[in-house]
């Protein structure tokens, strides 16, 4: 016999927009009135945001000022050598990436940063005469850079020195080699700010690595002098802040160096402190690379002979480092937000140029100032950096493995 | 089988000493050591003789001179003639006022964020990160500017128009102002209650939890202590203000045309003011001017305003406005409307006939701008109001005059129009010239403690407790800042819970709410601790960064001090010394707390 099977129900739709919305926002009376309640403030808020973005805010005070905030003071006819230092900078970041390869995470941030060098290339085409062939070059370079790293990935090899050599070219050719006038006078460094400084400044992390890594292999020491000395150092350092030796910088150098104030520049001051200041921090971090690599490599490496040299620089310090790599960026983001702190010795930064703006007379004949807008400004390209950078942490954190356990 | 003997490693003869590691780790460390010592002496040298040169203090002498810097800010109090040390010690206090109260926002702040990242309803969810990202992302030197000088000094208005929140509290560019609880002359009454009913709390917890042990139940240990606590301490406050009659020795001096006086207390050494004592003072008929002003409040431009010192009207039995010179007023067409009854008025001229005022009357359509300089009185009858003496033993009001026509003087001193705060300042002392304003006061009976209300009498706050603006902007700007981090740590600390507790306690019929405050959360705080810990002392070390928002915390004063004194040295060493004692002492909470964590794991 036969017995007639029922129909089914159709089955309950699983996916589509109905189902998301039910699950994320409407999943129980709780959550409905909450989602009716965010959301209405949260439309509120992005109202009255591009109300004032777009109607309310005066922007001519920003726009006219772009060149006290990319570079402050810097010679507008000499703009060509901070744009080829950039322009050397997006061609290692470019040979990195194409190492790397498509895909990888240096990939995607050196694209990201293109990006920005891509729109601001098309806004000097448009808009900036002086600088009109010069940003479209940063951009060339940066894309040279990707090509060569893709067909010679044994460039890789030369990179670290390529690094070296930028930088000390780099500041050569930002600070000038001859007085006087011409192409490569001396442009002093109290004329440096704007983004360029906060640039230059973030390169403190450079030589605070090594600074870093020697402090933490020195908190590790077992001679108990040399092991007192570092702790001491670093939890001196890391127990005040920033701003702090910043001051004492500015005030004691002089005194200490035994120099005429004016002859050590506030530059050079603030970059000290910078680097002193990030070397204890990189070397909290390096330490617990350094804790991380099991006992055993050391000790293998010992017993294969290895002097004590060898076995730090070849086994322990490569392994070490490649843990805390998610650290150092993370830290890299730390420095870069807190160079914002150098107003304190009277330099005019990103941060600090946005406040001289904001009290220029034109500024101030805009009924209620211009305050606002150009801190959102300022934050907005803070932002896109910083974030770019931990995102970048974090996809190295994934890669590593670091954050999983 | 032959068992080979390995010689003991026993240090060998042939080996020379120079090759020696231990040796070697001797010399290496003599020599270290000489290298440092060498350098801190060129060091030293190099600044006694830069010191000696410039002729700057190396030592702490100056501590004990007269600091001269004003402090907006003083939780104890302080004068410009007061010595560098006791401005440091402002400056130390400061910076934990900020830090203390930080902290706990931040705390709140925090953990609210870290759940609403692991909220099941998206738009929550998002919006929890879009915060994180974003503040985590922006300098927090950046923050603070934004807050004090793109929100906190342009937006809330003026002084003379604050926005009165519930419960009495005031706003304005100038800071907040909080209804505040103080101690009054009658408190040392209370004292031996409330010790007795701490030592009373105390001795029932420790009982409770022995009770609980022996029994070996489960249960709070604190509800009946705190309980015992409230009863005796309530007790004690009622009995203590059995007696509230104002003691026979308090008077108070109060000129009413200076709108001030002193609460004092009559001593062999001389008069002694009483802080926190409630005065009433009744003004039977008063007067107060003000004159039409144009300027930008909260960012945008406002015409022909009137601002009275701010009066309640609750606060007298009338009050009457009016132009100082009407038939003037009348031949303009000026005409007045309240924006707050009876402080905040505008002047306008009814264009379009409509008997009401509309936006833009209030400028004149020839110029564009406003009605500037009209002279506008009010006239008060059977003013009262309670005054709560404050820490200097002060008490203000509004600067009133005699009503006009009882004296010929204040005719003649009519302020020329066009004058600035024309009743806030000395212009209105001076209109009322002469005349004696007759004012009556009494001092009133008082508890242990007394209330002490907000009021505006001139141009700054009075009684209960100020924050100036530029504390808020700091505050602000560390609890946000420091927030999002928490809230990653709270998020983190959640996640690292097993889902197995959470699944356990679901099976075990428990709410969802019970699942997380009584299984989830506390396991997750073992986590979430130590790394929150750390935040804190960030928070407290970013608070350095007040000077962005012009709050005087310790980093500021000492930069001011150095500035002053050229006490580079010094200031230096006093400076590192606070915060290695502030890091040490967050040290040593934080190793307290692991260590009782570790305690609590299994």
């Amino acid at each position: 016999m036969f017995q007639v099977i029922e129909p089914r129900p159709a089955p309950v739709p699983t996916r589509g927009p109905a189902v998301w919305l039910r699950r994320n926002l409407f999943s129980s009376p709780f959550n409905s009135v909450l989602t009716v309640v965010t959301g209405a403030l949260v439309a509120f808020s992005l109202f009255n945001l591009a109300r004032f973005v777009l109607v309310d805010a005066s922007w001519g005070q920003v726009w006219a000022n772009m060149k006290l905030f990319g570079v402050y003071r810097y010679p507008a006819d000499l703009l060509w050598r901070p744009l080829s230092v950039a322009a050397g900078l997006m061609l290692l970041l470019g040979a990195m990436a194409g190492v790397g390869g498509r895909g990888s995470i240096t990939a995607n941030a050196f694209f990201a940063f293109q990006g920005f060098v891509a729109v601001l290339s098309v806004v000097a085409v448009l808009f900036w005469p002086s600088v009109r062939l010069l940003w479209p070059l940063v951009l060339v370079a940066g894309f040279a850079g990707y090509l060569l790293g893709r067909a010679w990935p044994r460039v890789a090899k030369v990179l670290p020195w390529a690094w070296a050599l930028w930088f000390a070219l780099g500041l050569m050719l930002l600070y000038g080699v001859t007085p006087g006038s011409g192409l490569l006078r001396i442009v002093p460094s109290r004329d440096w700010g704007g983004f360029l400084l906060t640039l230059v400044l973030f390169t403190g992390i450079i030589p605070s690595f090594p600074l870093g890594v020697a402090l933490a292999l020195g908190r590790q020491s077992k001679l108990p002098a040399i092991k007192y000395f570092c702790i001491g150092f670093i939890e001196v350092v890391r127990g005040a802040p920033l701003i702090m030796w910043l001051f004492i910088a500015s005030l004691l150098l002089p005194l200490l160096l035994d120099v005429d104030a004016n002859s050590l520049p506030a530059v050079m001051r603030a970059y000290v402190a910078i680097t002193l200041f990030s070397a204890a921090y990189m070397a909290e971090n390096v330490r617990g690379g350094l804790q991380a690599v099991p006992r055993g490599q050391g000790e293998a490496a010992r017993a294969l002979g290895l002097s004590a040299w060898q076995t730090t620089y070849l086994i322990v310090l490569p392994q070490a480092l490649r843990a805390v790599i998610p650290a150092i960026v993370g830290q890299a983001i730390g420095l870069f937000k807190d160079t914002s702190l150098v107003f304190i010795v009277g330099l005019a930064d990103f941060f600090r140029v946005a406040d001289i703006v904001s009290v220029q007379p034109q500024s101030l004949q805009v009924t209620g100032g211009v305050k606002l807008e150009v801190f959102l400004f300022i934050a907005v390209v803070y932002f896109f950096f910083a974030y770019r950078m931990s995102v970048a942490s974090r996809q190295l954190e994934r890669q590593l493995g670091v954050g999983v356990r | 089988m032959t068992t080979s003997t390995v010689p003991a490693p026993t240090a060998d003869p042939r080996i020379p000493f120079w090759r020696n590691v231990k040796t070697i780790g001797v010399i290496a460390q003599v020599a270290f050591v000489l290298l440092i010592v060498a350098g801190i002496g060129v060091l030293v040298n190099n600044v006694t003789t830069a010191l000696a040169r410039a002729n700057l203090p190396a030592d702490f002498s100056f501590l004990g001179q007269r600091a001269g810097i004003p402090i907006a800010e003083t939780p104890i109090r302080y004068t410009v003639t007061d010595s560098y040390a006791r401005a440091l010690l402002i400056g130390f206090l400061n910076t934990l006022k900020v830090a203390v109260v930080g902290v706990v926002f931040a705390s709140l702040i925090g953990v609210l964020v870290g759940v609403m990242r692991l909220s099941t309803n998206w738009l929550v969810r998002t919006i929890a990160t879009v915060y994180v990202e974003l503040l985590r992302n922006i300098p927090l030197a950046v923050q603070i500017v934004f807050w004090y000088a793109a929100i906190l000094l342009p937006f809330p208005p003026r002084i003379n128009n604050p926005v009165a929140l519930p419960g009495g509290l005031l706003l304005s560019n100038v800071g907040l102002a909080v209804p505040w609880v103080y101690p009054t002359y009658r408190f040392g009454a209370w004292v031996p209650w409330l010790v007795g009913a701490l030592v009373l709390a105390v001795v029932a917890a420790i009982w409770r939890r022995r009770w609980l042990a022996r029994r070996d139940e489960v249960g709070r240990v604190w509800p009946y202590p705190l309980l015992a606590f409230v009863v005796v301490a309530g007790v004690g406050y009622a009995v203590a203000s059995l007696d509230r009659a104002p003691t026979a020795d308090l008077n108070v001096d109060f000129v009413a045309d200076r709108g001030r006086g002193t609460v004092y207390r009559q001593t062999e050494a001389g008069r002694e003011p009483v802080p926190f004592v409630p005065v009433r003072v009744r003004l039977e008929s008063a007067q107060l001017r003000a004159t039409s002003q144009n300027l930008v409040e909260s960012r945008e431009r406002v015409g022909s305003t009137v601002r009275f010192p701010l009066l309640r009207e609750s606060e007298a039995e009338s009050f009457e406005i009016a132009f100082a010179d009407p038939d003037a007023a009348a031949a303009s067409g000026y005409r007045l409307h309240f924006d707050r009854f009876p402080s905040v008025a505008t002047v306008y001229v009814d264009r379009n006939g409509n008997d009401a005022f509309d936006r833009g009357e209030e400028f004149d359509p020839d110029t564009g701008v406003g009605y500037n300089g009209v002279e506008v009185v009010m006239t008060v009858t059977g003013f009262e109001r309670v005054v709560v003496s404050d820490r200097d033993g002060q008490v203000r009001t509004p600067l009133f005059t005699a009503p006009a026509g009882e004296t010929a003087a204040a005719e003649a001193a009519t302020p020329t129009p066009g004058r600035r705060f024309s009743a806030f300042g000395p212009a209105a002392a001076q209109a009322g010239g002469t005349a004696e304003l007759e004012a009556t006061t009494e001092v009133l009976g008082v508890g242990p403690l007394v209330l002490s209300g907000t009021s505006i009498p001139v141009s700054n706050y009075e009684g209960g407790a100020r924050f100036t603006v530029n504390y808020l902007a700091l505050l602000l700007a560390l609890v946000i800042y420091t927030s999002a981090f928490i809230g990653e740590i709270v998020r983190g600390g959640i996640q690292a819970v097993h889902r197995g507790q959470r699944e356990a306690a679901m099976a075990l019929g428990l709410s969802g709410y019970q699942t997380f405050s009584l299984v989830v959360f506390p396991q997750a705080l073992r986590i979430i601790l130590p790394p929150v810990i750390s935040q804190y002392l960030n928070l407290t070390k970013n608070s350095s960064l007040a000077v962005l928002a012009g709050y005087a915390e310790l980093f500021v004063i000492a930069s001011v001090i150095s500035n002053q004194t050229g006490a580079a040295i010094p200031i230096a060493l006093i400076l590192i010394g606070s915060y290695l004692a502030i890091s040490l002492a967050f040290s040593i909470v934080l190793n307290n707390v692991n260590a009782r964590l570790a305690l609590v794991e299994r």
